[in-house]
C-alpha cells in the first residue's frame, strides 16, 4: 500500500497531440483499465478511452502500454515492472480523441470477408441439424475467439497500406472456410486474393505476439494464402 | 516512409526485429546485384583493366564491406528458409525455437565465410 | 476482365516462385561463393574466370542463377513497395516496372556470359 506509479497518456484534442503525466496509487491487482478510471474520476474527466466488459471479452480497451498493444482491463500495473506507465492510442488507426481510434475501416474488412456460415440448403422453414465432430471443430476453434480488438491490425507492418485487410479479417475468412459446415470457401478465396489480401503478409508475426486471446492470426494467414494460392492456380488450369 | 520502420526496435518483437531485418538485407543485396553486374562488365574492357580492380577490391580495406555483405546475405538466406518452411504452414509452432535457431545459424555460418575471405584476401 | 484474370493469377504464381527460387538460390549462392573462394586461391583471376563463363556446367548453373536471382530481387522490390499507399494506387505501373528491371537485369547477365 501506498505505492505510486506515473501514467504518461498521449492525449490528442482533435487538432494537436500532446503528452500528460499523471501520479497514480497502486494496490496489488490493480489494471491499467482501474488507473485510467482513477485519472478521470479525480484528476481529467475530460480523458477519453473505451472499455466496456472490465473482462477481456468485449475488446473494447485495446491501448499501447509501454509501447506494446495490450487490453487495459487485463493487465496488472504491478505486472509491468516499472514505474512509469506509457499510454497511448494504437498505431495504423486514425485517432478520434485521446485513446479513442477510428474502429470503423477496421469493421468493414471484416464485414468484406463475409464472416457468417453460407449454405446453399438454408430451409428456415425445416431447419436441420448440421453434425460436427470434435476433430472438425478443432480445426477452427482457435480462431472463433478473436473479440477484434485490433491489436493485431495495429503491430502489423503491411498495415502501412491503409486497404491491407489485415490479420484479424483474414483469419475471420479461414474460420469460416475451415469450417466444416461453410460452403463458401470460394467466394472467400475471391475475397482475400485482392492486392490488398493475403498477398501483403510476410509473416512478421507480430500479430500472435500481441493477440491478447493468443488465436494465432498469423497462423491463419499463412493457410488461407497457401489455399487460396492453390485454388487460384487450380482454377485457372480448370483442375 | 515506411521503409524507416525498419530501423525502429521498440514496440517489436524478435520475430518484427527479424522482418524488419529481412527487408533491409534484401534491398541491399539487390543493389549489390546491380554493382555486382556492372563490375563484371570489366571482364570485357580486357585482363589487364579487370585485373587492377580485382586488386582495389580483394584488399584489405574492402574486407570491411565484403564481410558485412556476407552477413547480409548469410541472414537473408537462413532466415528466408525460416520463413519458407512457415509460409508454406508448416512447423509453425516452433516458430520461437526456429527463429533463434536462425539467428545463432546466421552468426556461425557468417563466421566461417568471413573467415574464408580474410584467408583468401591475406594470402594465407 | 483480361486485366483482372492476369493479376489473379500473378499473385500466386509469384508468391510460389519467390520462395522456390529462394530455396534455389540458397544452393547456388552458396556454391557461388564455394567456387570463388574455397577450391582454389586465384580463383578470381581473368583466366579462371573466363574458364567459367566459358565452361557448359559453370554456363548452366551461372544462367539458372541469374535467372533466379533477377526474379527474386525485383519481385521481392515488387512486394515491398506494393506493401504502401503509394504501392496501393499504382499497382500496374509498379508491376510493369518492376517486370521490366527483371528482364533487363536477367537479360543483360546472359548477354555478359555468353560474350566470352
Amino acid at each position: 500500500m501506498g505505492s505510486e506509479v506515473t501514467f504518461r497518456i498521449k492525449r490528442f484534442d482533435g487538432e494537436k497531440s500532446y503528452w500528460q503525466t499523471f501520479k497514480v496509487p497502486v494496490y496489488r491487482g490493480m489494471t491499467v483499465l482501474e488507473g485510467l478510471y482513477y485519472i478521470k474520476e479525480n484528476y481529467d474527466g475530460t480523458l477519453a478511452f473505451r472499455a466496456s466488459c472490465r473482462m477481456s471479452v468485449c475488446g473494447s480497451c485495446a491501448i499501447k502500454i509501454n509501447g506494446k498493444p495490450r487490453l487495459a482491463c487485463e493487465t496488472q500495473i504491478l505486472s509491468l515492472g516499472s514505474s512509469n506507465i506509457d499510454i497511448e492510442p494504437l498505431d495504423n488507426f486514425k485517432v478520434i480523441k485521446d485513446l479513442i481510434t477510428d474502429f470503423e475501416g477496421f469493421f468493414k474488412k471484416h464485414e468484406h470477408v463475409k464472416p457468417y456460415i453460407i449454405r446453399k440448403d438454408d430451409n428456415y422453414e425445416n431447419p436441420t441439424e448440421i453434425l460436427q465432430t470434435p476433430e472438425q471443430l478443432y480445426a477452427y476453434y482457435d480462431f472463433t475467439l478473436c473479440i477484434k480488438c485490433g491489436a493485431c491490425y495495429s503491430v502489423c507492418p503491411a498495415a502501412a497500406r491503409e486497404d491491407y485487410l489485415g490479420p484479424a479479417a483474414i483469419t475471420a475468412a479461414y474460420r469460416f472456410n475451415a469450417d466444416s459446415r461453410d460452403g463458401g470457401s470460394e467466394i472467400r478465396y475471391a475475397l482475400v486474393c485482392g492486392d490488398n489480401g493475403v498477398w501483403r503478409c510476410h509473416f512478421a508475426a507480430e500479430c500472435s505476439e500481441v493477440c491478447p486471446k493468443q488465436i494465432d492470426p498469423a497462423k491463419a494467414v499463412q493457410k488461407m494464402r497457401v489455399k487460396a494460392a492453390l485454388h487460384t492456380i487450380k482454377s485457372i488450369f480448370g483442375w | 516512409m515506411s521503409w524507416t520502420n525498419w530501423f525502429r526496435i521498440s514496440g517489436k518483437s524478435l520475430f518484427g526485429i527479424a522482418f524488419s531485418l529481412h527487408r533491409l538485407t534484401g534491398v541491399v543485396l539487390a543493389i549489390y546485384l546491380c554493382m555486382h553486374l556492372t563490375y563484371l562488365t570489366s571482364l570485357k574492357f580486357g585482363k589487364e583493366f579487370y585485373e587492377s580492380l580485382i586488386k582495389t577490391t580483394v584488399s584489405p580495406t574492402f574486407l570491411v564491406f565484403d564481410i558485412l555483405l556476407i552477413l547480409a546475405g548469410v541472414y537473408h538466406g537462413v532466415n528466408g528458409l525460416r520463413l519458407i518452411l512457415h509460409e508454406f504452414g508448416l512447423a509453425y509452432e516452433s516458430r520461437r525455437t526456429l527463429l533463434y535457431a536462425a539467428f545463432v545459424l546466421t552468426l556461425v555460418l557468417w563466421f566461417v565465410a568471413s573467415y574464408q575471405m580474410y584467408r583468401f584476401v591475406m594470402g594465407v | 476482365m483480361e486485366e483482372m484474370h492476369t493479376r489473379r493469377v500473378l499473385e500466386p504464381i509469384a508468391w510460389i516462385l519467390q520462395l522456390i527460387s529462394g530455396i534455389f538460390l540458397t544452393v547456388l549462392v552458396t556454391f557461388h561463393f564455394y567456387v570463388t573462394h574455397f577450391v582454389e586461391h586465384n580463383a578470381m583471376e581473368y583466366d579462371k574466370v573466363i574458364g567459367r563463363f566459358t565452361d557448359p556446367a559453370y554456363q548452366v548453373m551461372y544462367v539458372l542463377l541469374l535467372l533466379f536471382v533477377s526474379f527474386h530481387a525485383f519481385n521481392g522490390l515488387r512486394a515491398i513497395i506494393l506493401d504502401t499507399n503509394f504501392g496501393a494506387k499504382h499497382a500496374r505501373a509498379v508491376n510493369t516496372a518492376t517486370f521490366l528491371l527483371f528482364f533487363a537485369v536477367f537479360g543483360y547477365g546472359l548477354v555478359l556470359l555468353f560474350s566470352f
